[in-house]
């Protein structure tokens, strides 16, 4: 089945998360999907895999870096780390995500003008 | 180095993700076993929880890629591999490419070098013919007298320059043997006009048109050749026909001019016309039309206001001097390169067209292979497409293949259009402008590249649109077998068209073959075998008046002595030469205005001219040794004269007035003494024209070329000849020594060479239809292998699965013979002017083409036939 149904909310939304989870924290792929799920309570269905392109165009565009490293659970894992122009990108994106939704909000309920 | 380091970490990039990847997958499987799941549930469900594991994995790798170029490269090296794979496919398609791509490119190299390519000089769109348009009969072009010319030079305001140009043969002598040359007689403005530059020294000055001044322009070649490229020639003297001339200038290297005479090899100034050797100089016949003119527009004037200016000058000379100007009253001016490829344009776009037609066979047949190929391929398709290949990328592979097709038959077909041109040309002979220069530069190059991107998304529509329509999943179904209706109607669909193709094709060459073979076989009228021609130039400064008859008295008694020669004779123009010669006469009977007289083809002959050429006399009686200057003025004419002039009449003993004299004055009234045969004079004419004959005593002008019969081979008496003709002079020099059957050769080289051409297409192009056809009956037996099996099983005979298949193809056939006949009449009107003695609408010929493109049908229907009436019904059961 194409995959493609299952889109992203919007453009970079995925990347917004993975970017502001990993703020808190340094995670590696499966404990990163596991805590955007459970933090969204489900409410986003995201589609495990597509984790992987998003972070690899993260990788590429050099907002993340990543590392192999060994679990607790002694599993071989890869472990991905903010840098600082991610930081500063996730910055960007999420005030002008905030402006959008600002926007959004008002044509959405025009009596409070 | 960057990318070459990012292309060995990128192998790193995809390791780690493929890793990581699995990584994920075991985890979240362990994980869910925690949670009581069994273990294949659990991976099932992380599978299911991941997604498309390729397609992401592939999409991760996407991001670090120059997609679209490396999605091209992985596109590439599948498809050679999978033609790799099917070396048979892969032959039949490239082959069918490279001849059809090959001939196409062979051909638009010729249309290239002598109708696209732009003169070559300096700013060539401004330079222009100007040709009289000679009005009784049907208007046609015709050539300038040198008093029009000079008026036309000093009355036009439209021109920068203007010039007239003429050839002429020169014998250059001084230094060992004796040369004759091909060279042109020239108006000063010549390398003016064409913005050349001579290589060294000038160009001609105004008063080197006046009598008596003998300057030169010699071309590089015969520089170096005959001068050791040595530039101290400027200014010196060179010996042409007897006389010092003074080299002023080496032209350019390769300069051409005129290229209706390439051979050229230098260049005098008019004043070569205005010594008065014998009777008025030409430069003051107004009559005498001789010159070709080319100008130069000014820069803004257009070619019709040129043309306006022109016509009203000539129609002022037409009223100041009807004798000579009442029949060129007009004029045509013309683009000077339309002028040059005139004549040779239609014949070349025919041509090309032809091939064009050979081209899209070789489409169909690859269409069709790829068609069979593609439902072969439908497994593959499907699989791919159930792993997560989207229809776009399938189509695109399909693409990339047929790019890789026509890439590889692209490169053959230039080699194959290098060798075609290397050898066809010759056949020509160089009756052609320009055609010389065909070679395979980046114009054509570019041609047969752009070629063959058409071809492979010509004959990659059909698969493609075919395999988007169908349902890609389908053939994994169980026990399916995946055919659809529709792709065996597109299939018999491309067949009939090759048919009807391949049968216009057939047709056209039938015609062209036809017409050739009556070229070859007609009655020419004359006994062209063991007979030698040769020319030899004789300088009336040395040799003038009496003296020259004197000369060629002593030559013909020296070469009547060689042993071999049965009989010796001179005649101008030699039949089969293609020269004419043409005046006009008044007949005495029936005297009319200078520019209303009558007038035909004329030849200067010695006594046994009819006789060494075979001609028969029908009337009256021959020339004689008598018959000279002193003697009363006599001629002799042909059947198609005396038919023509004096119908129903008795021509012997009609008396006429040829207006050709030997000295100033009235030219003398002559007696005809004899009608002869008609025997063909141009190469190419239908039927003889008239001619009349004079003797050369009478009129000796020039010494006239030689023909000598032989009873040994023509060809071995040349070294004889040679030192015949150097022990009365060795001054002189002899050339065009030639066996008068290769000018009959030469004379049909252009009608050969389009023959064989057309021939060639159709050859190909019947191949091309019989390996099609043969494909799409065996592919259709073999994919109705179980329904014969059950038929065989149920009681047909061998016999009627013969049948069966035959008339499949018959059928097919049928179609393409029904369209095919209205395309060949069409194409045998095209054909028209190619034709000799044919018609185009010879129902004869065409019933050939249609019986050699069934028989031909035929052969390739019969071996699937075969083999469908020799299956075995248990094993094509048991297969299923």
């Amino acid at each position: 089945m194409p995959s493609q149904e299952r889109k992203d909310l919007f453009p970079g939304a995925l990347e917004m998360m993975i970017l502001r989870t990993l703020r808190r924290q340094p995670l590696h792929g499966y404990a990163l999907v596991q805590h955007i799920k459970k933090t969204s309570d489900d409410l986003l269905q995201i589609e495990e895999g597509s984790l992987y392109p998003a972070l690899q165009r993260m990788l590429k565009e050099g907002w993340v870096d990543a590392k192999w490293g060994v679990s607790a659970s002694k599993r071989r894992i890869r472990i991905y780390r903010l840098t600082s122009a991610g930081a500063k990108h996730l910055e960007r994106e999420v005030s002008s995500f905030e402006r959008m939704l600002e926007g959004i909000r008002r044509v959405l309920s025009p009596a409070e003008r | 180095m960057n990318w070459l380091n990012k292309l060995l970490s990128r192998r790193q990039l995809d390791r780690d993700l493929s890793d990581e990847i699995r990584e994920h997958l075991e985890e979240r499987t362990d994980a869910l076993i925690a949670n009581g799941l069994s273990r294949e549930d659990a991976a099932a469900t992380a599978r299911r929880e991941f997604g498309n594991v390729t397609l992401l994995e592939e999409r991760g790798r996407d991001v670090w890629r120059w997609a679209l170029v490396e999605n091209f490269l992985a596109d590439l090296r599948y498809a050679l591999r999978q033609l790799r794979k099917s070396p048979a496919f892969t032959a039949a398609a490239v082959l069918t490419l490279a001849l059809g791509i090959g001939a196409n490119t062979a051909v638009f190299s010729v249309v290239n070098a002598i109708i696209l390519r732009p003169l070559p000089y300096p700013e060539p769109d401004r330079l222009v013919s100007v040709q009289s348009r000679y009005t009784r009969g049907t208007p046609h072009p015709s050539s300038h007298s040198y008093p029009n010319f000079f008026d036309f030079r000093k009355y036009n305001r439209v021109f920068e320059r203007i010039v007239c140009y003429r050839d002429s043969d020169f014998a250059l002598s001084g230094a060992g043997m004796p040369v004759r040359l091909s060279g042109e007689v020239v108006s000063a403005d010549l390398f003016t006009l064409l913005k050349i530059q001579p290589a060294l020294g000038r160009g001609f000055l105004p008063e080197e048109e006046k009598a008596g001044q003998r300057v030169v322009v010699l071309s590089h070649s015969l520089w170096k050749e005959q001068f050791g490229g040595n530039p101290d020639i400027i200014g010196r003297s060179i010996i042409l026909d007897a006389q010092p001339y003074t080299v002023v200038g080496i032209a350019p290297i390769g300069f051409v001019f005129p290229f209706f005479n390439a051979k050229a090899k230098l260049w005098t100034t008019l004043s070569r016309d205005a010594g008065a050797d014998t009777a008025t100089p030409m430069t003051e016949q107004r009559g005498a039309r001789l010159l070709d003119v080319i100008a130069r527009l000014k820069p803004g004037v257009s070619i019709e206001a040129a043309h306006a200016q022109m016509d009203t000058i000539a129609a002022a000379l037409a009223k100041q001097y009807p004798d000579d100007d009442k029949n060129v009253a007009s004029t045509y001016v013309r683009p000077e390169l339309e002028r040059l490829t005139g004549p040779t344009r239609g014949p070349l776009l025919i041509l090309l067209g032809a091939v064009g037609l050979v081209l899209l066979i070789a489409c169909a047949n690859i269409a069709n292979l790829l068609l069979a190929r593609t439902a072969e391929r439908e497994r593959e398709f499907a699989i791919r497409a159930a792993i997560g290949a989207s229809r776009g990328t399938v189509v695109r592979q399909l693409l990339t293949e047929s790019l890789v097709l026509a890439a590889i038959g692209c490169a053959a077909g230039v080699l194959i259009a290098i060798a075609c041109v290397k050898l066809l040309l010759p056949l020509a002979g160089d009756s052609i402008p320009r055609l010389a220069q065909t070679a395979v530069d980046s114009k054509v190059l570019t041609f047969s590249v752009a070629l063959a991107l058409l071809t492979s998304l010509l004959f990659s529509i059909a698969p493609a649109l075919r395999l988007a329509r169908t349902e890609l999943a389908g053939p994994l179904k169980e026990g399916s077998r995946g055919s659809v209706q529709g792709a065996d109607r597109l299939r018999n669909g491309l067949v009939v068209a090759q048919i009807t193709l391949g049968l216009v094709l057939l047709s056209g060459a039938a015609l062209l073959i036809a017409s050739f073979l009556h070229l070859l076989h007609r009655d020419l009228g004359l006994q062209p075998d063991h007979v030698l021609t040769f020319s030899i130039s004789v300088p009336g400064s040395r040799y003038p008046d009496e003296k020259q008859v004197d000369f060629n008295n002593r030559l013909l008694d020296r070469l009547r002595m060689l042993p071999g020669v049965t009989s010796v004779a001179e005649g101008v123009p030699l039949p089969l030469t293609g020269s004419q010669m043409t005046i006009s006469f008044n007949i005495e009977e029936r005297p009319a205005a200078v520019y209303n007289r009558p007038h035909s083809d004329i030849a200067f002959i010695t006594p046994d001219y009819f006789h060494t050429l075979g001609i028969p006399l029908i009337e009256g009686r021959q020339f004689t040794e008598r018959d000279d200057a002193k003697a009363s003025p006599v001629l002799i004419v042909n059947r198609a004269f005396a038919e023509m002039f004096f119908p129903g009449e008795n021509a012997v003993g009609k008396r006429m007035q040829p207006g050709a004299s030997m000295r100033d004055g009235e030219a003398p009234m002559r007696q005809i003494v004899g009608v002869v045969g008609n025997a063909v004079q141009t190469p190419l004419e239908l039927q003889a024209e008239p001619i009349y004959y004079i003797p050369y005593k009478q009129l000796f002008w020039f010494v006239p070329p030689i023909v000598m019969k032989t009873s040994v081979p023509p060809a071995a008496m040349e070294s004889a000849v040679r030192s015949a003709v150097a022990s009365i002079d060795k001054e002189v020099p002899i050339y065009d020594v030639q066996p008068m059957e290769d000018l009959l050769t030469l004379g049909i080289a252009r009608p050969r060479f389009q023959m064989l051409l057309l021939a060639s297409f159709a050859g190909i192009a019947l191949l091309l239809t019989v390996v099609g056809l043969y494909g799409v009956l065996a592919y259709s037996v073999s994919k109705r292998t179980r329904e014969i099996g059950v038929r065989i099983a149920l009681g047909a005979s061998r016999m009627m699965v013969h049948r069966m298949v035959l008339e499949q193809a018959m059928l097919l056939v049928a179609a393409g013979v029904v369209l095919g006949l209205a395309g060949a009449f069409a194409a045998g009107q095209v054909l028209t002017n190619m034709l000799y003695g044919v018609s185009p609408r010879n129902p004869l010929l065409l019933a050939i083409a249609c019986c050699a493109i069934t028989l031909t049908a035929a052969l390739a229907a019969f071996l699937p036939a075969r083999r469908a009436a020799s299956i075995d019904p248990m094993q094509a059961l048991r297969n299923e």
